[in-house]
């Protein structure tokens, strides 16, 4: 038996050595967001997250990622609150079938992660990976640029404020007052 | 880039046509919770595979599945003896000698991959071991798989047809001959456009279930035509309609490939029946995909016109070949297409084109978005070009001195009644700066890396009659107690977002917020008829039953108002969730109470608006061309700007301008939406997208080696949205999503020829062709 942790989830999976993180997800758990046009690592679809980058999960083995923390689709929206990507995907228009969606945010969201505010280059080298058929990718540019303004003015609430509350903490030291604590949190 | 954003962030939606709403499965696609009939599974469920011809053209002797039904697991075999023989078809009504397919061969197969049975097993790799234990004994046959070589005589006869001409379309006006006589310049250009896979991102995939108790069917189909597949499962089947529901879920892109209901529905419904009643899943993999569905016409479009000096048009001929593979399917009306949407670009007396669609032992070739019109937009506006710079007249003016006319009459008799067309030549000219980089030999023309600038324009119907006498839509608007309202459409949406589009006119319609609608789309059981997703044909037809649905259901309302309140019914409307009175101008009661009072103790009435919009066109003659197939048509006009490198061949679009005629945006980013993917698509086929053969096989049948467009290298796109408010549309809107990709191959070959001299006249263009057209540039000096 394997145990993999999975949107935060801990699953206790009889595993063959074949079976892919793909196969698993859609199959044994009926994870079906995550989806796949190819199954040969082509068209980016079944991408998912595993310790924080972007991952095919049609050609990972799922008995090599015990331990690892997996994020898929269905793990990024805080109950109705939707991820700053997922938002962003809705009001950008940036969503047409749907069907390469899933991964393509997937990949977006690794790549904001890291870097929330990346050129226009550094979108298309991150979602080079990923195909789209019917929107030919303009809208989802616009998507991932204003979701990484989002995330990086604390869009993500809580990270937001565990980050300013760290900064303050550590420079009360330094002898900061409150009021300009709060000019930091303006800007 | 275009930056129009919607506005998901106010609160409500209350005149929502016009407006960028967000789209109304927007969440549940981005959270992973739309289903698709690829995420659909059942307790007990088999999985289904089709057995394939493994020979382009061969006699079918003998099929020995009794391996295969001793295998463990395998639950049931199907093969031509279960089956009537039905052959069934796609443009039945117009073209009945068309119909050339049957479900499962019973003698003969025609193409590598032809399905001559099907298996069901309890998982995928029992069926795909059934598969290796078939034994099938054929009597090849000779094959031919070059369409010019199937039109010799003496070729292998694939069907019953001369030559191997499956179609042929004679377009015949006035007297080109005598024209071409008295005309400045004559010239003739041959063109080819290649091959293209659909490439949906989701294959084609349904989960048929027959139950045996009740002898009713249901099939769960990625389909663009709900309504068509039922028809032809109920004709191959020999059932009655109303005993199959065909039950479409989010469909992950179509583009053409999912118009036709596919042996492998087919298979799924049958393969149940033999299995007792257990649910059939078959889904392709991306090499089945690739290899047997539905692909673009290869096309020899050749082409000739004269001109007057002043650059008028005087005459066109030519000549169209398009590879149809091993059965007919819609290419008829890609024939169509191909030939007639010329006339709705420019003025024509004296023309004629023959179309023949020929019969090969290839996979079969079908409806692509934009059907003939992308191989055609290619050839007639890279020959447009052609002829103005022998003229040296600017290819825009050339253009304009030709262009068809609002409220006109074409040779063939459409009606063109708005026509933006000159508009959107002008914007585009204007906004791409067209004069100052046109022929500019200082534009960056000094180094190795060379700019040039190009136009093409095209024309596209709403809708277009092809299997049916009628083409006509419904909808019903069910507006319930509690205030939710409900829009039934028999419309597919395949991704485009029409489920969007139509619940905006729909809301419109009735004078509700966009937010209260709920969209149930394309299922036959409870939606009513809609032909389908095809021919930019569903905010027009479709939106004007959603219209019709919504004013209904509206007029029900008022009524009941006008009753209680002893009003005359004329004077009151309902606008933004208000009842209003419009001959003292004040608001009598909001949309709430409006519904209380109609599902109160004396009234009780139940609102259901109910819409049917069939267009109002002409039957077409196809001895001639002559008839007005849409009840509007759309316009566009299409500028690139690329960069070639002289010294690798390469070729980077830098900029597409985009000006769109689409009567009235109900989604502006929707449809900028669709005009950017229309612009990629149109790019790959330009450079890449190439679906090659040899001896009948597809040679590069997965996305490693069929290269679709990635994020690099996107080109900016700016859409211009023309609107011209048309009489007939909803709302004015007119039908839009295949027309941007017709005149793209053409503006990027042009601006490449303004760029470097160089004019490719067969598709893709290849560095390899540019670099060997720079040689032979240098060679004649």
């Amino acid at each position: 038996m394997k145990k993999l942790t999975i949107n935060n989830k801990e699953y206790l999976l009889d595993l063959k050595g074949h079976e892919t993180l793909l196969e698993v997800l859609r199959d044994k758990l009926s994870l079906t967001g995550t989806k796949t046009a190819c199954e040969e690592s082509e068209c980016g679809t079944c991408t998912v997250e595993i310790n924080g980058k972007a991952v095919l999960s049609c050609i990972t083995l799922a008995a090599d990622i015990e331990g690892e923390a997996v994020t898929t689709i269905e793990g990024l929206a805080d109950g109705d609150k939707l991820h700053p990507v997922q938002q962003a995907y809705v009001d950008y228009g940036a969503v047409q079938c749907g069907f390469c969606i899933p991964g393509m945010i997937m990949s977006s969201k690794a790549l904001l992660d890291k870097n929330p505010s990346p050129t226009q280059e550094e979108i298309e080298y991150a979602l080079d990976g990923n195909i789209c058929r019917c929107a030919g990718y303009p809208k989802i540019f616009d998507a991932v640029r204003k979701a990484g303004e989002v995330m990086k003015n604390g869009g993500n609430l809580e990270q937001a404020v565990v980050a300013a509350q760290d900064k303050f903490k550590s420079t009360m030291a330094k002898g900061i007052t409150y009021e300009d604590f709060l000019k930091m949190k303006q800007t | 880039m275009s930056v129009s954003v919607n506005s998901s962030q106010s609160p409500t939606n209350f005149n929502p046509v016009g407006k960028s709403v967000p789209r109304i499965d927007g969440r549940g696609i981005v959270t992973g919770q739309t289903k698709y009939v690829f995420d659909v599974s059942f307790p007990n469920m088999l999985i289904g595979k089709m057995i394939r011809s493994s020979h382009p053209h061969a006699r079918i002797l003998k099929i020995d599945t009794s391996k295969a039904e001793a295998l463990p697991g395998v639950r049931a075999i199907i093969t031509a003896k279960d089956t009537y023989n039905i052959k069934y078809g796609s443009n039945e009504y117009f073209f009945p000698h068309t119909v050339d397919q049957m479900a499962i061969e019973s003698e003969k197969v025609r193409y590598i991959g032809d399905e001559i049975g099907a298996v069901a097993a309890v998982d995928e790799e029992t069926a795909l071991a059934a598969l290796e234990l078939i034994e099938v004994e054929y009597e090849p046959l000779p094959s031919v798989t070059d369409m010019l070589e199937a039109m010799k005589p003496g070729a292998p006869q694939i069907h019953d047809a001369m030559n191997n001409i499956g179609v042929i379309l004679p377009v015949n006006f006035g007297n080109p001959e005598r024209a071409f006589k008295e005309s400045y310049y004559v010239r003739e250009d041959k063109f080819y456009a290649s091959a293209a896979a659909m490439a949906a991102l989701e294959p084609h995939v349904c989960v048929g279930q027959w139950e045996s108790f009740s002898n009713k069917i249901t099939l769960w189909a990625s389909s663009q035509a709900p309504f068509k597949c039922r028809e032809a499962l109920a004709k191959t089947l020999k059932m009655d309609l109303n005993d199959i529901r065909v039950i479409k879920l989010a469909v992950g892109g179509g583009f053409g490939g999912k118009l036709e209901m596919l042996p492998m529905d087919f298979a799924a419904c049958l393969l149940s029946k033999k299995a007792g009643g257990l649910p059939v899943k078959i889904c392709y993999n991306r090499e089945e995909e690739f290899s047997f569905s539905r692909r673009k016409h290869a096309m020899h479009y050749k082409v000739k016109t004269g001109v007057t000096k002043d650059g008028v048009i005087t005459a066109m001929t030519g000549e169209v070949i398009a590879d149809g593979g091993a059965y007919c399917s819609y290419g008829p009306t890609v024939m169509a297409a191909a030939i007639m949407r010329i006339f709705m670009v420019y003025k024509l007396q004296h023309f004629r084109i023959n179309g023949y669609r020929i019969y090969t032992n290839t996979p079969i070739s079908g409806a692509m978005r934009g059907f003939g019109g992308v191989q055609s937009g290619f050839a007639i506006e890279s020959h447009m070009d052609l002829i103005a710079n022998h003229l040296g007249i600017d290819p825009i003016e050339f253009r304009l001195r030709n262009i068809t006319t609002p409220n006109m009459v074409t040779v063939n008799k459409m009606f063109l009644t708005t026509n933006g067309l000159k508009e959107c030549i002008e914007r585009a000219a204007v906004a791409s700066e067209w004069t100052k980089k046109r022929g500019n030999k200082d534009y960056f023309k000094a180094g190795i890396s060379k700019r040039g600038i190009g136009i093409g324009i095209a024309a596209d119907v709403m809708g277009s009659k092809m299997y049916k006498s009628h083409e006509s839509a419904g909808a019903i608007v069910k507006v319930e107690e509690d205030g939710s309202v409900y829009l039934f459409t028999g419309a597919a949406d395949t991704g485009q977002g029409s489920n969007t589009a139509l619940s905006q006119i729909a809301a419109h319609a009735l004078g509700v917020k966009y937010e209260r609608i709920r969209c149930k789309s394309g299922d036959t059981e409870i939606t009513p008829f809609d032909t389908g997703s095809f021919a930019s044909r569903v905010t027009f037809i479709s939106g004007n039953a959603a219209l019709r649905a919504g004013k209904d259901a509206k007029i029900q309302i008022l009524e009941i108002v006008a009753q209680e309140h002893k009003l005359d019914i004329n004077d009151l409307d309902m606008q933004g969730e208000e009842v209003t009175n419009k001959k003292t101008n004040t608001v009598l009661m909001n949309f709430d109470k409006a519904l209380e009072l109609c599902y109160s103790f004396n009234y009780g009435k139940q609102i259901i608006g109910r819409g049917s919009y069939n267009p109002k066109t002409t039957p077409i003659d196809f001895r001639t061309g002559e008839g007005n197939v849409s009840g509007s048509y759309g316009f566009e006009a299409q500028i690139a700007e690329v960069e070639v490198n002289t010294e690798t061949g390469e070729v980077h679009v830098l900029k597409i301008w985009d000006a769109h005629d689409i009567g009235k945006a109900i989604n502006p980013q929707s449809v900028e939406a669709q005009i950017e993917g229309s612009l990629a698509m149109g790019i790959g086929y330009t450079f890449t997208e190439d679906l090659r053969f040899k001896n009948g096989r597809v040679l590069n049948p997965n996305f490693a080696n069929y290269r679709v467009p990635r994020s690099i290298g996107t080109p900016e796109m700016h859409s211009i949205l023309v609107e011209t408010d048309d009489p007939e549309g909803p709302f004015g809107a007119k039908g839009m999503g295949e027309a941007s990709l017709l005149p793209t191959s053409a503006a990027i070959a042009n601006a490449l020829e303004d760029a470097c001299g160089v004019r490719i006249k067969d598709l893709p263009i290849t560095p390899a062709k540019i670099i060997q057209g720079l040689k032979e540039l240098k060679e004649k000096g």
